[in-house]
Parts: structure tokens; C-alpha cells; sequence
């Protein structure tokens, strides 16, 4: 049942465990050991709050401890702010009710462990954990608790909370897709009612039936099939008539046109007494249809389920200076031209101007790269982005409703809506279809009808019926959604089916770089070594000892098993860090840097074995003297080349942020021609629309936020693993692994599902031209035309069923 | 034979009741999470009652 941790893993998260029993917990009565101390407060709090039975059943590893606990209260309190609560919080009598969106939820034990977490706070009410959506809905009671102590409480035990806002779109499909279960609910109850007394009619099972016993059973039988005709059938009608009044026709009209039909013809036939009655088939002939619609919203929306909250990008507080004092203000009340302090950390409110002090900015969220960008009087800085180191003072420039952030959701949005729209086969072979069934009913009975035939109106009705190109719609949903499960198994998600459909018509494939094809951090990929005094594990050992002080991102570069007490640190920002260890003198940084305090740099630069500084860009010196010099660049993800191998049959592309001489090395490298760098997002999207103009099919594969926009414009888009949720958002598949082979799986299961969908059309079609000739013969009654019908659709299932192997 | 006047009736108010409430489980999103109620079953509902408060006991290297 529950999963098995492998020695020298984290307990709670799973991650390789690197700091040995430094963090341990006792947990079902063993001691087990931590990777971190977020993962050992964690697992203790769920311990101590008697929750232990979560690490009993649960079937997925936990997501990272935060380590940063204790500043969390201060920050949530926001939360507790009224003008933030009237978005998200809604009034239920005396309690408050909200939505939020919960990170960290990996499997249905994380559910119960929330839950049961939370029922024990004092003043709240109710509490339900939605684990396929990574939601829950909370009620509370204000008086007695505070929103923010909520979060804290669920951020204890390691889940990290956000309020969230359903955009329309799914809102809408929340309330479809009750309407759906409610009517096929309905219809399979009252199918199978309709159905007992039909079968002891049909095999007179109570010996004799008199007549007097048949007019009850067919009065029963009417007063049971109105309400499945009037409610569940309801979906039909309204689409024939959407359809007639946009003046085309579809699969709907000649349902709509039987079901009405062969009601009004039961209705009078049991008040007149006299003639068939045929309510078992209708209501049979709705369950049925029901299902496959069912199925195929199921299937074209599933994507609603993973969209998620991008308020996390947007800020939310800020410190306005107030004259002297500053003060703590929600950014959507910035005005142009307020000054604002933005200490070392913290996210930036607020688009705006520098006025004062240096500070290195994370930008990775609008422009997908890693590397901090420098800072200082009079440059722009964005709202969402991180100022990593420094303090600075800045002016507002645009307020929030304008702040870039909020442009880039608004591209995202505009090309969503603009995507080339897809034209299903089934779609348009249903059109011709129909338009042949009604002429060929409609013909079959005028003749029948003039040779006098009384029963030409029901074989019109088996005609309808027989026909009916229900196993034809359900040809594409079922095959895709069985694809769709099959492919979830292996750690891909799909969010539009027929995104599966239009892989198949792909003609070029575009990457981003960072993070796409390569790892998106820095790595250690080439050293030169001076081992006269030291050995090779003593210098990684002293430069990485050196550059845990730090926080840039190219100390992550630099391994981290072990650490050495460094003493009179000083780091100067964007150049390097001078640090003692044991007694000795090291200084590691950049070229400018090191030469500053080396006499002969170059001379001991050529010693090393370089043959220009260039060749590396981190250089290492102990006591005066160079010993190491370190090539620290974002890696090319391993596997990458075989993959770009395998995709000759297409047009491959980079589009990348980055500058010119990175993605030409990289492209290079990997054999990809076209090269596009320094793109915005807003030319990443003309790119895109330019090739869309030439009937290019593009898949775009990309993770950052910057890439959202072109995700969401692009005919297919997948998103990387750690993509970022706007990116996942915007994107139509995800592969969770992260692996870019998987993306080869997910052609391949495109093509096959192709391969299954032709196989289910050419047979409901040639199904229904089979039956058809029996239908007008009028050897057919509408029941077996029912009954064939579902049989029919049956094999489609079936069929496509087998894609799950 | 004539009990069955009676029986489907009876039939159909209870079939009625199931549909009410099935539209009631609808309604209360009982059907909008279909993959964890599977596994409520396993866990214990009775929590100990020898931790009344989680703060005091929070000791974290013993």
C-alpha cells in the first residue's frame, strides 16, 4: 500500500538525503531521517498532531518542507486585510467561505492529512480537499479564527496555500458537468425501470397478459419516460435548435427528430389504445447518447482541472514610503508616482523606476533566463519579479492593472482566444451524414406511406434510429480519452484532447532554451586545476565552502555535501567573494575581479592551462595564488540531442530570450538551423503567427512564463516539467517527468490514436450503411434498431479501450 | 396478480427517492472528487486524544 522509501532518501519528500541523521524524527515508532529542516519540522508537526497514519497509506512522496517557517505568519497576514478578502472570500450566513488552491498535494492521503489537520482548528466549520484539483473549499467562522492562521496552520504540515479565483470558463464546465451527471443519472434509473416492464411484455414473463394489465404497464411505462424525454433528453433539443437557427445541420436534428417522434406517437397510442409503443427504446436510445456526450465533454475539458492560480506572480503587498515612515499597502493601491522600498528578498510590487541603491533582480519570470540583472539608477524594474540582494528605493511607473505581469496575462488571454480552431473529421463527416439520413428517411416514407403501408411511419423512426451516428460521435472522444489515460499513467498530462489530433499534422517544432533544453541553472561543465599544493577534493571543497555564502545562482553550481567554516566573509556584489578558511586567504569571483587582486593574473591564468582567460568565467585563488578556474554555464539537458535527433521529420526552431552567442552555441550543438534570440514575448508570438500565416502546424515546447503567450498561441504546446503554472496554463500537454524523450512517446500515441479514431469511423459508418437497407426494407423495428445502435457504439468503446494497453 | 397495482407504484416513489438523492449528491460536488474518497476507508477517524495541544509537545531533536 504505502510506498517504500530507499535508503539515504528523505523520509517525508523522497530526495536523495545528503546531511546523514542531522535531521531526525520519529515517525510510526522508527526513527527516520530528513533531508532538511523544513522536512523535519513537517514531519514532526504532522506526528505531534497524531497524523501519523498519513505516512501509513499515503502512495506518492511529500513535497519539499519550506524551511522558511517563521517569517510565514507575518507575510499571510495580508490575507486578513479586507480589501484582499472581498475578492476571494464569500459570505455563507454567518461564515466565510474560500477557494483556495493548494501546492503540494501529491496523492489522496495529502487530502485526509489536510483535512484532518485542519478540523482541529478552533472556529472552522468545514473543510473539503478536491485532491485531482489540488483545492479546497474552507468555511469559517471570523470571530474565532483569522484566514491567515489557516494558511500557517496548513503550511505547518507542508502545503502551501493560495487563494483562488475560478476564471469563467470553468465555472461554466463545473455547472455542464453537473447538468450531465444529473441527466444520465436520471436516464439510467428510469432506462432500467422502462426496460423491467418492456421485458415482461416483450416474454409475457407473468404468463398472460390481458389488456387491461398492458394499458397499465404502457401508462407507467409514458408517466417514467416523460422525464427522461423532458430533462435528460433536453440536451439534444437544444442543439438541433442552435443548429436550425444557424441554418446548418448536425447530429442532433434527426435524434431530436426521433425521440420527439416516437414520444408523441407513444402518447397517442396509449390514449387511443391501439398501436406500438416504443418507450423502452427512447429512453434507451438517450442513456446511450448521454454517455458518449458525457464522455466526450469529459475528455475536451479535463484541462479546466489543472488551471491554476496565477495570482502567485502577481504581488501583493508593498512598503510605501509615507513621508518618513513607511507603511505596509496592498500593490493595487499604488499610484503612479509613489516611491516604494523593496528590501533584499522580497518580490517587487510594482513596475517602476530605480531611485535608489544597486540591487540584482531575478527576473526569470518574464524573461525565462536564470541570471539576475543588475540594478541601479533609472533602470525599470517589474512587479513579480525578485530582488535578490540590496535595497532599493523605486518609483512607481504604471499601476498594477498595467504592470507587466498583467500585460503578459493579457497576451496569454488574446492568443488563447485566437488559436486556429480545429475541425474534427468526425465533426464534418457527421454533417453529410445527417443531411443523408433525413433526405433517405424522408424518402422511404413517402413511398411506404403511398403504397399504403401502416407501418411506414415506424420504419421511418427505425431509420433515425438505426442510423443514428452515435457510435460515429463517440468514434474520436472514446479513442482520445482512453489515449489521455494511458498516457497520464506515464506522467504526461493532456489538457485538450485534440491537441493529440493536431500532433499528428505537426510540420515544425519550436523550443525555448532555458529550461527547455537546458537545465536552467548553472553547472559545473569544465575545470582546470593547479594540484601542487592542494588535491582536487580540497579546492571543490574550499570553493564551494566560499560560495555557500552566497546567493547567486551560480553557487548552485558548485556541490554541497560538505561545508567549511568560512570566516570574514565579504562579498561584493556581481563580482565575487573573499572569505578565510583555516587561515588561509581565498577569493573566488570573475576575471575583473580576481586580476584586481592577483599582480600576474594573466601569467598564472596561462600556468593553469587556458589558453585565454575567456575559456572560463569563475576563477579560484588560495593565498595569492591561482589555483582553479571553473567554466560555470547552463548545461544542455542530457538526453536532448537524441531527442532533436529524432524529430529530423520536422522544422526545428529555438526561440530563446537568451543572448545571441549562448543560443547559437547551443543550436549548434544540437544541430537545430533556425535561431532566434533576445525574443520578447511579444515577437516569440509573431514568430509564431508568421509561420500559423505560411499553413505551418507548429508545436511550441517551452516552460518559462515569458513562454506562455506563444504556448497558448501555438496549435500544440507542451510545457516542461517544472514549468511554471502560467506556462502549464497556457501549454496543452505537460510532461510532468520533466524528460524531453517523453515528448517522442507522445507523438507516437498521437499517430496511433489517428490510426484508432480512422478504424472506429470506417466502422460505425459501415455499420450504419449495413443496417440501413434492412431499416427501409422496414424489417426492422425501432427496438433492434436501438439495440444494434448500442451495440454498435459498444465495439467503438471497446476498440478504443485497447490504446490503454 | 392485483398486488402489482400496488408494487410498481411503490416501485416508482422509491426509484423517485433515488433520483432525489442522487441530485442531492450531485449538487453537494459528492461526485467532483472521485479519487480520494476510495481511500477514506483507511485511515483512522479517531485521532489520539494524548496530544491536546501540538505546540507544547513541538520538540524536535530527542
Amino acid at each position: 500500500m504505502s510506498i517504500q522509501i530507499p535508503e539515504g532518501h528523505c523520509f517525508h519528500c523522497g530526495l536523495p538525503n545528503v546531511e546523514g541523521d542531522r535531521y531526525p524524527a520519529t515517525i510510526l515508532k522508527i526513527e527516520r531521517l530528513m533531508c532538511c529542516p523544513g522536512c523535519q519540522a513537517v514531519a514532526t508537526a504532522i506526528v505531534n498532531n497524531g497524523l501519523e497514519s498519513y505516512y501509513e497509506f499515503r502512495t506518492e512522496t511529500a513535497a519539499r518542507g519550506d524551511a522558511a517557517l517563521d517569517n510565514a505568519l507575518s507575510q499571510l497576514a495580508v490575507y486578513d486585510e479586507p480589501e484582499l478578502q472581498e475578492e476571494f472570500v464569500f459570505d455563507v450566513g454567518k461564515h466565510k467561505e474560500i477557494r483556495l488552491t493548494v501546492e503540494g498535494i501529491t496523492c489522496a492521503a495529502c487530502g485526509w492529512l489536510i483535512e484532518k489537520q485542519l478540523s482541529k482548528v478552533k472556529g472552522l466549520k468545514q473543510v473539503s480537499v478536491n485532491v485531482a484539483a489540488r483545492r479546497a473549499l474552507v468555511t469559517w467562522d471570523d470571530t474565532e479564527v483569522k484566514l491567515s492562521s489557516i494558511l500557517n496552520r496548513l503550511k505547518q504540515i507542508g502545503y502551501e496555500s493560495l487563494p483562488f479565483q475560478s476564471d469563467q470558463h470553468e465555472a461554466s464546465y463545473q455547472s455542464e458537468q453537473k447538468s450531465y451527471l444529473k441527466k444520465l443519472g436520471l436516464a439510467g434509473l428510469m432506462t432500467m425501470q422502462v426496460m423491467m416492464l418492456a421485458m415482461g411484455q416483450y416474454f409475457d414473463l407473468f404468463g398472460n397478459i390481458d389488456n387491461e394489465m398492458q394499458r397499465y404497464f404502457n401508462w407507467i411505462s409514458l408517466i417514467l419516460t416523460t422525464p427522461v424525454v423532458l430533462f435528460s433528453g433536453s440536451v439534444f433539443y437544444v442543439s438541433a435548435l442552435k443548429a436550425v437557427l444557424a441554418k446548418t445541420v448536425n447530429m442532433d436534428i434527426p435524434v431530436t427528430i426521433a425521440i420527439v417522434a416516437t414520444y408523441i406517437a407513444g402518447i397517442i397510442a396509449v390514449n387511443k389504445d391501439t398501436g406500438e409503443v416504443y418507450f423502452e427504446s427512447i429512453c434507451m436510445f438517450i442513456f446511450f447518447l448521454l454517455i458518449s456526450r458525457f464522455l466526450e465533454h469529459r475528455s475536451r475539458h479535463k484541462a479546466t482541472q489543472i488551471s491554476s492560480n496565477m495570482l502567485k506572480y502577481i504581488p501583493v503587498t508593498a512598503n510605501k514610503w509615507m513621508g518618513e515612515k513607511i507603511e505596509s499597502v496592498l500593490a493595487k493601491q499604488l499610484k503612479v508616482g509613489d516611491l516604494v522600498l523593496v528590501k533584499a528578498g522580497e518580490t517587487i510590487p510594482i513596475d517602476g523606476i530605480v531611485t535608489g541603491g544597486i540591487a540584482h533582480v531575478d527576473e526569470s519570470m518574464l524573461t525565462g533566463e536564470f541570471e539576475p540583472v543588475k540594478k541601479q539608477l533609472n533602470s525599470m524594474v517589474y512587479g513579480g519579479t525578485l530582488n535578490q540582494d540590496g535595497q532599493i528605493s523605486l518609483k512607481v511607473t504604471s499601476t498594477l492593472k498595467h504592470a507587466m505581469v498583467n500585460q503578459i496575462l493579457r497576451l496569454q488571454e488574446t492568443a488563447l482566444a485566437s488559436k486556429p480552431s480545429v475541425a474534427l473529421v468526425a465533426d464534418k463527416l457527421s454533417r453529410y451524414f445527417v443531411i443523408a439520413v433525413l433526405a433517405i428517411s424522408a424518402l422511404t416514407y413517402t413511398y411506404w406511406s403511398s403504397q399504403g403501408n401502416p407501418e411506414a411511419f415506424w420504419i421511418c423512426i427505425s431509420i433515425l434510429v438505426a442510423t443514428c451516428p452515435c457510435a460515429l460521435g463517440l468514434a474520436t472522444p472514446s479513442a482520445l480519452t482512453c489515449a489521455m489515460a494511458k498516457l497520464n499513467r506515464t506522467g504526461i498530462l493532456i489538457k485538450r484532447a485534440d491537441a493529440l489530433e493536431q500532433l499528428t499534422h505537426v510540420t515544425d517544432v519550436i523550443f525555448d532554451k532555458t529550461g527547455t533544453l537546458t537545465e536552467g541553472k548553472f553547472t559545473l561543465v569544465s575545470k582546470w586545476l593547479d594540484t601542487n599544493t592542494m588535491t582536487e577534493e580540497e579546492i571543490l571543497l574550499f570553493a564551494s565552502s566560499l560560495e555557500q555564502c552566497s546567493e547567486h545562482p551560480i553557487s548552485s553550481a558548485f556541490p554541497v555535501e560538505q561545508a567549511k567554516a568560512v570566516e570574514q566573509v565579504e562579498i561584493v556584489i556581481g563580482n565575487g567573494i573573499k572569505g578565510i578558511i583555516d587561515q588561509k586567504l581565498c577569493v573566488i569571483g570573475s576575471a575583473s575581479f580576481l586580476s584586481k587582486h592577483l599582480s600576474d593574473f594573466n601569467g598564472q591564468v596561462q600556468q593553469l592551462g587556458l589558453d585565454s582567460p575567456q575559456e572560463a568565467n569563475v576563477f579560484f585563488s588560495v593565498n595569492k595564488q591561482l589555483i582553479a578556474a571553473f567554466s560555470v554555464c547552463d548545461a544542455v539537458k542530457k538526453d536532448v540531442s537524441s531527442v532533436i535527433k529524432n524529430l529530423d521529420q520536422y522544422t526545428t526552431t529555438i526561440l530563446s530570450g537568451d543572448s545571441k552567442n549562448n543560443v547559437e552555441s547551443i543550436a549548434t550543438n544540437l544541430g537545430i538551423k533556425n535561431k532566434f534570440s533576445q525574443c520578447s514575448p511579444k515577437q516569440k508570438l509573431d514568430y509564431i503567427a508568421k509561420l500559423q500565416i505560411e499553413n505551418k502546424v507548429t508545436l511550441m515546447v517551452g516552460d518559462g512564463i515569458n513562454d506562455a503567450p506563444v504556448l497558448a498561441a501555438s496549435n500544440v504546446s507542451v510545457a516542461v516539467g517544472n514549468a511554471s503554472d502560467l506556462a502549464r496554463n497556457a501549454a496543452d500537454v505537460i510532461l510532468i517527468s520533466g524528460n524531453l524523450p517523453t515528448l517522442l512517446d507522445v507523438i507516437a500515441m498521437a499517430k496511433r490514436t489517428k490510426r484508432k479514431i480512422k478504424q472506429n469511423i470506417a466502422w460505425a459508418l459501415s455499420y450504419n450503411l449495413l443496417v440501413l437497407p434492412f431499416a427501409m426494407m422496414g424489417v426492422l423495428t425501432p427496438w433492434q434498431a436501438a439495440l444494434g445502435m448500442s451495440l454498435s457504439s459498444i465495439i467503438v468503446v471497446y476498440n478504443s479501450t485497447r490504446l490503454m494497453r | 396478480m392485483s398486488i402489482i397495482y400496488v408494487l410498481i407504484p411503490l416501485a416508482i416513489i422509491i426509484v423517485g427517492i433515488a433520483i432525489l438523492v442522487f441530485f442531492w449528491a450531485v449538487k453537494s460536488n459528492q461526485f467532483d472528487d472521485l479519487e480520494r474518497q476510495g481511500y477514506s476507508i483507511l485511515f483512522d477517524d479517531d485521532l489520539k486524544k494524548d496530544t491536546p495541544k501540538s505546540e507544547d509537545k513541538k520538540q524536535l531533536n530527542d
